[in-house]
């Protein structure tokens, strides 16, 4: 459930980028920093390793502006992608509002996909939470590579029931970055509408 | 809902301010801070004389995933938690407490300001802040009006394009 400051009349979302390692969660959020007008956005915090790979999450703020005199604001973060980092995953996840699960298109990660989305929903239901209670987006990146795994078989792998709705995306040119987190947005604002 | 969102509004919000001023004028720091264990700061306050704070969405965020961290860290080794970190560079320091299971007092100060005296100053107001966090009610439910999509859509638009 989003934070709500009345205090301060504010409303804090988080919305967390989940996906297997290199599929673009980092790169999602740098395309959003370096596009967003600054006064939009706070600073982008990233605890990365020295070859630039997730260590722990990045962290990105976004100012959305007045709704119904409450300052909204939507708090973005990824997770490590990497297996080995599970214990940072299920930290992040915490106090989560919305989900962009980030599929990678590239031809052998296939499996890698799955197990991310299964180790998704473990993580979640060790918070007492099923997936199906979290506004969710997959958004299916690196549509330009070579011999990208069509997105039916993806699909296939991250949602057989075809319930969460979907983006293609070219993250490092920018191509569906604001169309998903727009959709999650929306879905974060919906539920908070109806004061889930 | 994976963590409790707080209500930290009313009567129980002024108390808080009034903790986290005392703090600051007694224990002479620059920023002090009360932050959710989900990352959002719920109240601050800063000396006057103090220079334009960090960017308090990023400290707040990262006070409260090494929290987490070290919490984790500290079930690894068979505690409950460890319940503050103390974080002191060359120029300033960084202290943390718990606050229960809830919230996290922050407090930043310069080197010059001793860390003793921060502690025993920054107990008393956790005594006083535990006791404001125990009478917290739920909040109240929070009434849009039937135009709240449209208007959320349309910042989203200018926002994202």
């Amino acid at each position: 459930m989003s934070t709500i400051n009345f205090a301060a009349r504010e409303i804090n979302c988080k919305i967390v980028y989940y996906g297997p390692g290199m599929s673009g969660k980092t790169t999602n959020l740098k395309q959003v920093f370096s596009k967003v007008p600054s006064h939009l956005r706070g600073e982008m915090v990233s605890l990365a390793t020295e070859d630039e790979r997730t260590l722990f999450f990045d962290f990105l703020p976004l100012d959305l502006g007045s709704v119904q005199g409450f300052k909204t604001r939507f708090h973005l973060y990824t997770v490590p992608g990497q297996v080995f980092y599970n214990a940072s995953r299920k930290l992040i996840l915490r106090g989560v509002d919305g989900i962009v699960f980030v599929a990678d298109s590239a031809p052998n990660r296939l499996r890698a996909n799955a197990e991310s989305m299964r180790n998704l929903r473990e993580n979640l239901l060790e918070h007492g939470i099923d997936v199906k209670e979290v506004p969710m987006i997959l958004q299916i990146n690196k549509r330009d590579l070579e011999g990208a795994l069509s997105t039916e078989m993806i699909r296939a792998v991250i949602d057989p029931k075809h319930e969460l709705q979907w983006h293609e995306a070219v993250a490092d040119q920018g191509r569906g970055v604001f169309e998903t987190l727009k959709t999650v947005s929306r879905l974060v604002l919906e539920r908070l509408a109806k004061g889930q | 809902m994976i963590e409790p969102s707080l209500a930290l509004y009313g009567e129980p919000f002024d108390q808080v301010e009034t903790q986290i001023e005392d703090l600051l004028v007694a224990t002479g720091v620059r920023y002090c801070l009360l932050v959710d264990r989900k990352g959002f700061v719920l109240s601050h306050k800063e000396a006057l004389w103090a220079p334009r704070p960090p960017a308090l969405d990023s400290v707040a965020t990262l006070v409260a995933s090494n929290a987490a961290a070290t919490a984790a860290l500290a079930n690894m080794l068979g505690e409950r938690t460890f319940s503050e970190q103390i974080h002191q560079g060359e120029q300033g320091a960084i202290y943390v407490e718990s606050v229960g299971d809830v919230a996290l007092l922050t407090l930043i100060f310069d080197s010059s300001v001793p860390l003793g005296r921060v502690k025993l100053h920054a107990k008393k107001a956790i005594l006083a802040l535990n006791e404001v966090m125990k009478n917290l009610k739920e909040a109240p439910p929070i009434k849009f009006d039937a135009d709240f999509g449209s208007s959320a859509t349309a910042l989203l638009d200018d926002l994202l394009g």
